[in-house]
């Protein structure tokens, strides 16, 4: 009896242990990950950019750390402006080689020597960012001199009088100096309000496709896909081709591990972003050269207009689209959704930038056969002006700067104002930035003039490769970035007061849509009622009044 | 702090009357303090005040984290015409009423088969209540890699025993199912715990005493444990009751209310309310309504535990 006893316990032990073990080797999502968190590398001597990388030579593996940015601020010893402040940085929580946080560690002593103050860095998870912030600056208590926002936050920071425009600061020779006009246009107009300067550049955000260019590029694949769809087998330009060839890659081994992959991957788990995939993937049912700003509110009485036949088509579709997935990927946020792609078992996607510093990275089963390009368009868009469809010849295409776009604010309740500038404008200049962007594990994504390879920018290939991209890849990534931000139609960003919270009534019906809780038309109707009682609650008239601000209508 | 002990003795002109033994009293009335004082800070502080901190904050509405403006029961007429939070309310019910049960039944089991002489039973209630002591908020991002779909160590069993995949997290009866699973997992070891020392402490000679008359082992639980048993298992209802209510760390771990809204229980509902769209009267008028809820539940349950044993 007690020999049963002990092997009992004994292959409870074993299976506890195995079931622990089996579990470990699962992605560990987070509520609302704005960003991958990295491994945590030790850092290495600066590496210079090595020469440049032949076609389809395989790129480097970089560690994080591997290649540091320039040191661009003198020391000011003896004579420090900001001698004995404090600028306490509140960001997501990511350590100090993670991604938007990061940096901030790697600048601390640059930023310290050059203006004798004290940099604080106060990390707390993405979910609670937001609330602190806030509760912080309803307080007017100022315990944190600048938070690395969330673009969408502005409309609530700017409106309720909580940070300061740094226009001032921008124009004095006495900062490190960057200029707002390199960014493009789509993520520039993020960074202001009113008018005013109020985000210091620092993350573009925005989403483009990808897709498997060893996959694409099969003539195998090219037959076959011909054979069954008609035409031929290239980077989609529309949805409709998108589906095509979703549907044609599920179902067949795509990595080679003998099981079936799928078509595409996408991260629907409520909380989990999905609503950034809605919002891309529906503006060019909507947006389109005879109207390219009316997609959220009808901007005379702030009546929602999410329940409109184009924004139904376009929920239709991406629900469609769906099945072309793993099931799985309705619980899933972007770490589990990126796993997917870059292990090799899909497709396609449209995520972040991301995405592609990732698929250099150790571990990436789709280095060198990852390509980017703009998020597909649609033939058809209707028009909200004129409640009709119309048809484009051309591949309607819209730009988009959905996400974070993680920059800094500075707090009107901070007593270090001119060292907390300091801070964001030296950690902008051209020098650093290139760096952030060329890396993947910061989570600074491109956006910049300087960030693109020439022609398109100035940037050059070398600071890329050595920072591990693969040439092919990087062409691609920089260029589908380039052409998303400089697109003529972009999707109007929206940054009004509330915005999360109509962000997320929208995301809750997506989930009721994508999981057969609702049909399409049924889940934005019901968004349309919550984004009501949003706008009533906060003041239909003072909704109004920022949405025009926020659009540039006043 | 006017009360004092002693008789009133009568002064020199007749008129007025003085506590005797003055010094007795007040060190009695000090005495009183020190025991009372805590309690009554407590009270205070975590009732008496957050009550009156929500009177006014109930009644008005918010925009940038601050009061907008008054409007008066407006944030309680919200409450009977929001079908979001009546999803959450009957969330919360099917899932009371699930683990609850489940729970009860469960645990108490487990308690009548661990009363008994039975090797390594010792070990065996020690390993009962390990769950116990864990994290809930852990438990549920453990519940994402248990749960995980396409090869989770739950699937990977289901598939490798001839099963299909359960989408547990994806597929909103399953992720409710999920949810209440975890539940179970955690505070089943609660009833067994405590239905298992009241099992313990019932006295062996009314067992005896049936025996002699022939009562079968069903007539002993029939007529001996269960009724003895009764006062703690409607306590342990209570408690569960109340804790089920105010479920919160499982789902916003494991599911954060998805999808859609098929987990999304009463209290991820109101903290969303709160600390996420910053409506903290709505929020108020909310927790209003759950203290209203589980006041009327204990209430009806203490009515029913009198009649019984008055």
């Amino acid at each position: 009896m007690r020999r049963k006893t002990v092997f009992a316990l004994v292959f409870l032990m074993i299976a506890s242990l195995l079931i622990a073990a089996c579990g470990g080797a699962q992605p560990q999502p987070t509520e609302k990950p704005a960003k991958p968190t990295e491994p945590q590398p030790t850092e290495e001597p600066k590496v210079e950019p090595t020469a440049v990388a032949e076609e389809g030579q395989a790129a480097k593996e970089v560690e994080a750390g591997e290649l540091l940015p320039p040191i661009v601020a003198e020391p000011c010893a003896p004579d420090c402006p900001f001698e004995g402040q404090t600028v306490s940085v509140i960001v997501n929580t990511a350590g100090a080689k993670g991604p938007i946080s990061g940096p901030f560690y790697e600048v601390r002593d640059e930023f310290e020597a050059a203006t004798g103050a004290t940099l604080e860095i106060v990390e707390v998870p993405f979910a609670e960012h937001f609330p602190k912030l806030m509760t912080d600056m309803t307080t007017e208590t100022g315990q944190y001199d600048t938070s690395i926002a969330g673009a969408w936050w502005l409309g609530e920071l700017v409106g309720g009088d909580f940070v300061m425009p740094y226009d001032e600061y921008y124009d004095d020779p006495s900062f490190p100096q960057w200029d707002i006009e390199n960014v493009l246009p789509g993520p520039r107009d993020l960074l202001t309000w009113g008018g005013k300067k109020y985000m210091v550049a620092n993350d573009q955000d925005g989403q483009v496709m990808y897709y498997r260019r060893d996959l694409l590029a099969d003539p195998e694949h090219q037959a076959a896909f011909k054979d069954e769809y008609g035409y031929d087998l290239d980077v989609p330009q529309t949805w409709a081709q998108f589906r095509d060839v979703a549907e044609y890659f599920n179902g067949k081994d795509l990595n080679g591990d003998g099981k079936a992959d799928s078509g595409l991957t996408l991260h629907l788990k409520v909380g989990g972003q999905g609503m950034f995939h809605f919002m891309s993937f529906s503006a060019p049912f909507v947006i389109g050269p005879e109207n390219s700003k009316l997609y959220w509110f009808d901007p005379e009485t702030m009546e929602p207009l999410l329940d409109s036949p184009g924004h139904v088509r376009a929920l239709e579709t991406l629900v469609d689209l769906t099945q072309f997935g793993p099931e799985a990927m309705m619980a899933w946020s972007l770490g589990e959704s990126w796993d997917h792609f870059l292990r090799g078992e899909a497709a396609l996607t449209f995520t972040w930038g991301d995405l592609g510093a990732l698929a250099q990275q150790e571990g990436s089963q789709v280095l060198g056969k990852t390509g980017a390009a703009p998020i597909p368009g649609t033939t058809e868009y209707y028009n909200l002006q004129t409640g009709e469809w119309v048809k484009t010849e051309e591949p309607n295409m819209v730009g988009n700067t959905t996400g974070g776009s993680w920059a800094g604010v500075i707090s009107k309740f901070s007593d270090a104002p001119e060292a907390t500038y300091y801070l964001l404008a030296l950690m902008a200049t051209e020098e650093k930035s290139l760096i952030y962007a060329a890396r993947g594990w910061d989570g600074v994504d491109p956006g910049r003039y300087s960030h693109f390879l020439e022609p398109q920018g100035t940037a050059g290939i070398d600071e890329y490769l050595a920072a591990g991209w693969d040439e092919a890849d990087i062409r691609d990534y920089t260029s589908a970035y380039y052409e998303n931000f400089n697109a003529e139609e972009q999707f109007p960003y929206l940054r009004i007061p509330g915005t999360f919270e109509y962000w997320t009534q929208l995301d809750i019906h997506l989930s009721e849509a994508a999981t057969g809780q609702a049909t399409p038309e049924e889940a934005l109707k019901a968004t349309v009622v919550d984004f009501e009682e949003v706008t009533n609650r906060l003041g239909r008239e003072e909704q109004l009044q920022s949405y025009k601000e926020s659009l540039g209508f006043e | 702090m006017a009360e004092t002990t002693g008789p009133l003795q009568p002064t020199q002109d007749g008129t007025d009357a003085v506590p005797a033994a003055k010094g007795v009293g007040t060190r009695t009335d000090r005495t009183k303090a020190i025991f009372l004082g805590p309690a009554a800070i407590w009270v205070l502080a975590f009732t008496i005040f957050p009550l009156l901190y929500a009177g006014p904050r109930k009644m008005a509405s918010f925009r940038y984290g601050k009061i907008n403006q008054f409007v008066g029961l407006g944030n309680f007429a919200r409450l009977f015409r929001d079908s979001n939070l009546h999803t959450a309310l009957r969330v919360t019910l099917v899932f009371v009423v699930s683990t609850v049960a489940l729970e009860m039944i469960l645990g108490f089991a487990l308690a009548l088969l661990l009363n008994r002489e039975i090797r390594g039973k010792n070990t065996l209630r020690a390993i009962m209540t390990l769950p116990l002591f864990a994290t809930p908020v852990a438990m549920g991002y453990l519940g994402i890699t248990m749960y995980y779909e396409q090869n989770g160590p739950i699937n990977s069993l289901i598939r490798a025993l001839g099963g299909d995949i359960v989408p547990w997290l994806s597929n909103p009866f399953w992720a409710l199912v999920a949810v209440i699973i975890v539940d179970l997992w955690q505070w089943t070891p609660f009833v067994f715990l405590v239905s298992i020392a009241a099992l313990q402490g019932l006295p062996l000679d009314l067992y005896e005493a049936a025996q002699v008359d022939g009562a079968s082992g069903f007539d002993l639980f029939r007529y001996v444990t269960l009724p003895l048993m009764l006062p703690t298992l409607w306590l342990i209802l209570l408690l569960r009751l109340v804790e089920a209510f105010k479920v919160f760390d499982v789902p916003i771990s494991l599911t954060l209310g998805g999808p859609g809204r098929a987990t999304e229980v009463y209290s991820l509902f109101t903290y969303r309310t709160a600390l996420r769209f910053f409506n903290h009267g709505y929020a108020a008028a909310q927790g209003f309504l759950l203290l209203f809820i589980v006041m009327l539940m204990v209430s009806l349950l203490f009515g029913r535990i009198r009649e019984i044993y008055e």
